[in-house]
């Protein structure tokens, strides 16, 4: 029973892989081609968000933890640079 | 029990993959930026968050990293939501099949300034 639902949850973490990859092609053709700026800055935080997954992703099919700090460097880097961007479109001027 | 613990795990997999679709989904599909910023939080929140539990109860020692990361997106999320709509409507971007608009006078800027803009 335990290796059975072991192979179920290696087949759902790789499906899981291969959507998120999708996903992350589908939106970055949407940052390429958007309609205004917001839109673009959404499609980048996304990007950010989705790279985030798929480490998380990786991290339970390698077994290996060092991806979670890699994670957890993207999340604050992504944070930062969406907020940095933003305020810079709000006021015209980055400090 | 690690029967019990394979299946959350599973659940948990599945169901963070299915708001992430969900979410880019909505970003396809919505009208304009404000909706589909309500879809795209799904993604940041939902998706990551459960894939993050479902790390934490399969993997050795990774509880204090999910916990940590949880807690980071789950504060993260909103503070970047609500800049980018406040920076979507400090440049005059409208909001589509509006019955009304409480926001068409931009508060934070020079009223002038915003009706130039438009």
């Amino acid at each position: 029973m335990v290796e059975f639902l072991k192979q179920i949850l290696t087949i759902a973490l790789y499906t899981s892989l291969l959507v998120h990859i999708l996903l992350m092609g589908v939106v970055a053709f949407r940052l390429w081609k958007g309609e205004n700026v917001i839109d673009r800055l959404m499609a980048s935080d996304l990007i950010g968000n989705l790279t985030l997954v798929i480490m998380v992703l990786g991290t339970m099919i390698h077994h290996q933890n060092i991806f979670l700090d890699v994670a957890l460097g993207l999340a604050a880097l992504g944070f930062i640079s969406t907020i940095a961007f933003a305020k810079y479109i709000t006021d015209k001027r980055i400090f | 029990m690690e029967n019990i613990i394979l299946v959350i795990t599973i659940i948990l997999v599945i169901s963070g993959t299915f708001f992430s679709v969900i979410g880019v989904l909505g970003y396809f599909r919505f009208p304009d930026v404000y909706t589909r910023l309500h879809a795209t939080g799904k993604v940041g929140v939902f998706g990551a968050v459960f894939l993050l539990l479902a790390t934490a109860l399969m993997e050795d020692a990774t509880w204090g990293y999910a916990l940590v990361l949880i807690f980071f997106l789950l504060v993260s999320g909103p503070a970047t939501a609500h800049t980018i709509a406040s920076a979507a409507n400090s440049i005059g971007l409208k909001r589509k099949n509006a019955l009304r608009d409480d926001l068409d006078i931009c508060i934070d800027t020079d009223p002038r300034d915003h009706q130039k803009q438009i």
